[in-house]
């Protein structure tokens, strides 16, 4: 673990005064080592073996194959789709009307996070069972994307939400008082300033969605990834699994050049004080009761569902009298789960920021293929991301192998690009000119940026960090292959007791519930965080 | 600029906590790396308080130790003393259910003295994650669910060769002709109705039947590990071309469910008249419902056919391993009447492959069935059934 320790000490070591444009090259060489790392699967998706040309055509020929990308395409951008609508618009109805009971709504809005898709899956095929049994409306393209959109949508929703009240409406207030009504200024004015929020998120959901595997089995419906994951389960043909990955990893590099290209670099910074205040609500006036009851709507399906399979389950396993819940069991895996997550958490945020500020402070190709190449692995099936771990650490780092450390490395991988996502929109907010006084005052650049950028990007940065956390402690494919034998995290622990082959929550119950109350508690500190009022 | 004056003060407060918190981390870390060697002990810890926390329920097997032991010297070579013995941890990498295999490591354990650790998982992940590991893996024992990763593995070379008297105790049309893996369960592939829908009378009587148009939309299948051994089978029996026709036709005709938790859901619901799939998954929901008499759904069990293959759960000992007489112990005990075939037949509906043991969950009899005759370890080869299953576009 001797990466995040010297993850914040380079800024300083380079000696030279940087010229403006320069990074120094300390920051360089370590974000570059960083993307490296992170590109590590992807490496061995072509090193293991050999990618053959012959394989890659036998694959694409496949009458499958067209099939699958297309359905991945169409999944992909329709739940990305559907999020952005979904983040966006909830966002602003909690920040930017007069909706009542807002701070509620914001915090319940942000509360699917804390629940696995995998779970909110589980449930609502329980659910389709119980309530509709003949009824199969739940599956294919249609339920993947609405059971999907209600999981993921957060993703969106919480940063749009942090940018919205982060913004000086002095702007908006400014397009009003040239003449624009509120909806053309909002349009014209506030919307692209929260274009990175948007963008960012929809990008992580996106990826996401390329690498979606157990939700879409239990929904029923094919994509590249679930064919993928079928190959190496049970067809045994891992070649043809990496194969086929490595499609996967092409379209992450189209998606994330693409994303590139169309967010702009227009970096819009403050240079005033302007002290963001509240912009002036807008009215929802007779409407208010219809709103109310879409969100109650909302809350019923992305919450009400899983929640009310969880705690039926409950009931049913303290009431019945068949298997009692293993206390002992389920204190060891939630320990487990928080202590894999928060060290998770702590190491991708540093691990994160050297990335974060080159991409943000010293724009230039370096800064953006690492910060890209962090993306990459967020798309690749979990299954190839393991495989890959687990056949480089036996090669070359056996006393890691099978170890929590080894775990959450896996898991910095998967989940880097949260962090720097989370970070950037920090940085971009601290002014560099807070940076250039304080060097002016003769200050190095590390202290600079300790006690400068740093804590004007912290709560970006502390943002980053829990979610990463959440995201650690709802893990699954890569967990099961990589844990270390005899240790449970509670996703792998509720994995356990249905095995996938039993709709009946009892036994799995206990442990989803205190995943969630685990999860609920970063998720918690992150709304706050965004809800702290700006006086 | 207050504001920011203010946060700033309070979150260089934030920065010395952080840098604790990176320490504490790395310590644990640290620590966790260095502790690997002695981590057999730590972990063997654990997998005592577990035992003794679950043991209670369900592991019948503990008294007959003055059974199995000896004979387990006798037929052992060079099994070591059961004092020695409990100084020993094997790992258990396990494709089964964990419930069962907890259970029949913490019988094992009563019943020798030798701790076995389970990490639990597919058998297709765990297959793979043996051969990423190589001549290093962890494992000392192999247990899978379905045949195909046992043989698959078996072909790599990656197994010693099973005690013959181990062998000796459990159906014989079960074992592989090889001698290398043990087969200690087995499940029948069977056909799931629901009597709202169709009755049993007017079910086909093969699965290549299905290819006719009449049963389009009215089954479901899931292309699990089942499903490729069944095609597998086909291939061996009636060919390539014959098979791929068959493919497509359940390509054509047929729901596919991804998998067979979601074949029995949807025929029990009634989405579906029929589905093909294991027979124990029925009985699994079965005993959550409460009972056979719960479901509306019925396992009907075909005769001689594709559809009633009898497919084997094998168990080995992973060559690497350093451990070979303990693990072989393992297999010996797993094999007999009182020891593990016990455990199988009283925790899962799957049947026990000792001839002499019979289920305790209402299954119809192992010697009733009539599964085609086959040899468990052709199963291992499935490069043909997975270029067939994909040029049929199932995968």
């Amino acid at each position: 673990m001797s990466g995040p320790t010297t993850a914040s000490s380079p800024v300083g070591r380079s000696r030279r005064r940087s010229q403006r444009t320069r990074p120094p090259a300390a920051l360089t060489i370590l974000a570059l080592v960083i993307a490296l790392l992170s590109l590590a699967p992807v490496g061995y998706l072509l090193l293991r073996g050999g990618l053959s040309p012959n394989l890659l055509i036998h694959e694409l020929r496949s009458p499958t194959t067209g099939t699958l990308i297309i359905h991945t395409i169409t999944l992909t951008a329709c739940v990305t789709a559907v999020c952005i609508a979904l983040g966006v618009g909830l966002a602003l109805l909690v920040v930017r009307t007069d909706l009542p009971f807002r701070s509620l709504w914001t915090v319940l809005f942000a509360l699917p996070l804390g629940i696995p898709a995998f779970v909110t899956s589980y449930t609502w095929v329980a659910t389709g069972y119980r309530v509709m049994p003949q009824s199969t409306f739940i599956y294919g393209l249609r339920g993947a994307v609405i059971v999907l959109s209600l999981a993921v949508y957060p993703y969106v929703y919480l940063p749009v939400v942090a940018a919205l009240r982060g913004l000086d409406p002095a702007h908006e207030e400014t397009a009003r008082a040239l003449g624009s009504n509120a909806f053309t200024a909002f349009f014209r004015v506030t919307l692209p300033q929260l274009r990175t929020a948007i963008a960012g998120g929809s990008l992580l959901i996106a990826l996401h969605m390329m690498a979606e595997f157990g939700a879409l089995e239990l929904l029923r419906y094919q994509t590249l990834t679930t064919a993928i994951v079928q190959r190496v389960t049970v067809l045994s043909a891992p070649e043809a699994a990496r194969t086929l990955s490595v499609v996967l990893a092409l379209g992450a590099f189209i998606l994330l050049g693409g994303d590139w290209l169309l967010r702009g670099h227009a970096a819009p910074t403050r240079t005033g004080g302007g002290a963001p205040r509240p912009a002036a609500p807008w009215r929802l006036g007779a409407l208010k009761p219809f709103w109310l009851l879409v969100c109650l709507l909302l809350m019923a399906l992305a919450l009400g569902v899983p929640l009310y399979s969880m705690v039926n389950g409950l009931v049913n396993a303290l009431t019945h009298s068949g298997a009692p819940i293993d206390w002992a069991e389920l204190g060891a895996a939630a320990s487990y789960t928080a202590q894999t997550s928060l060290a998770t958490a702590l190491a991708a945020t540093l691990v994160a920021l050297p990335v974060s500020l080159l991409a943000v402070r010293f724009p230039g190709w370096i800064a953006t293929l690492s910060e890209r190449a962090t993306w990459v692995a967020h798309s690749l099936p979990g299954v190839v991301i393991s495989l890959a771990l687990v056949y480089l650490s036996v090669r070359w780092l056996y006393p890691f192998y099978q170890t929590s450390a080894l775990l959450v490395v896996g898991y910095v991988i998967l989940f880097l690009p949260i962090a720097v996502g989370a970070q950037q929109g920090g940085i971009v907010q601290a002014s560099p000119h807070y940076d250039n006084i304080s060097r002016s005052l003769g200050v190095g650049p590390l202290i600079t940026f300790l006690r400068v950028t740093l804590p004007l990007a912290l709560p970006s940065v502390a943002a980053g960090s829990m979610l990463v956390f959440l995201n650690a402690g709802k893990e699954l494919t890569m967990t099961l292959l990589l844990h270390p034998t005899g240790k449970h995290t509670l996703a792998t622990a509720l994995w356990a007791t249905t095995n996938g082959e039993v709709l009946d929550f009892s036994s799995a119950a206990p442990y989803a519930i205190t995943l969630v109350v685990i999860t609920a508690v970063p998720a918690f500190i992150l709304i706050r965080h965004t809800l702290h009022p700006t006086r | 600029m207050i504001r920011s004056d203010r946060s700033s003060h309070r979150y260089s407060l934030l920065l010395p906590v952080l840098a604790c918190l990176l320490l504490l981390v790395a310590t644990a870390c640290g620590s966790s790396t260095s502790s690997t060697a002695t981590s057999d002990a730590s972990g063997a810890g654990t997998a005592d308080t577990t035992s003794s926390a679950t043991g209670s329920e369900g592991t019948p097997a503990a008294s007959p130790s003055s059974d199995a032991t000896p004979s387990v010297l006798t037929s052992g070579d060079t099994a070591t003393p059961s004092t020695a013995a409990s100084d020993v941890t094997l790992t258990l990498y396990s494709g089964q259910h964990e419930d069962l295999a907890k259970a029949l490591a913490e019988a094992f354990e009563k019943a020798t003295g030798i701790k076995i650790e389970v990490r639990a998982g597919s058998d297709a992940d765990l297959a793979n994650q043996i051969i990423e590991e190589g001549d290093r893996s962890k494992a000392d024992l192999f247990m899978s669910e379905e045949p195909g990763q046992a043989a698959a593995l078996d072909a790599k070379g990656l197994f010693s060769p099973v005690d013959p008297s181990t062998l000796a105790l459990t159906d014989s049309r079960l074992n592989p002709k090889s001698g290398n893996w043990l087969a200690y369960a087995a499940r029948s592939r069977v056909i799931f109705y629901n009597p709202n829908l169709i009755a049993e009378g007017d079910l086909p009587q093969s699965i290549m039947d299905l290819t006719d148009p009449k049963w389009k939309g009215k089954f479901a299948y899931a292309p699990s590990g089942a499903f490729v051994s069944t095609v597998t089978y086909l291939i061996n029996t009636i060919g390539e071309e014959k098979t791929l026709d068959w493919l497509k036709g359940i390509k054509a005709n047929g729901e596919n469910l991804q998998k067979n938790g979601a074949v029995r859901d949807a025929v029990e619901a009634g989405q579906i008249p029929f589905g093909l799939s294991n027979h124990y998954y029925w009985y699994i929901l079965a005993e959550s419902k409460g009972g056979p008499d719960k479901m509306t759904s019925k396992v009907h069990f075909m005769s001689n056919d594709a559809g009633s293959l009898l497919l084997a759960s094998g168990a080995a000992v992973l060559k690497s391993s350093k451990h070979q007489a303990e693990a072989q112990q393992f297999l010996a005990w797993l094999a007999q009447p009182d020891g593990g075939q016990k455990v199988i037949a009283t925790t899962t509906p799957q049947y026990p492959a000792s001839p002499d043991v019979k289920s305790t969950m209402g299954l119809k009899p192992l010697s009733d069935l009539q599964p085609p005759d086959v040899d468990q370890g052709t199963f291992g080869d499935v490069s043909k059934a997975k270029e067939l299953i994909t040029e049929a576009g199932i995968i």
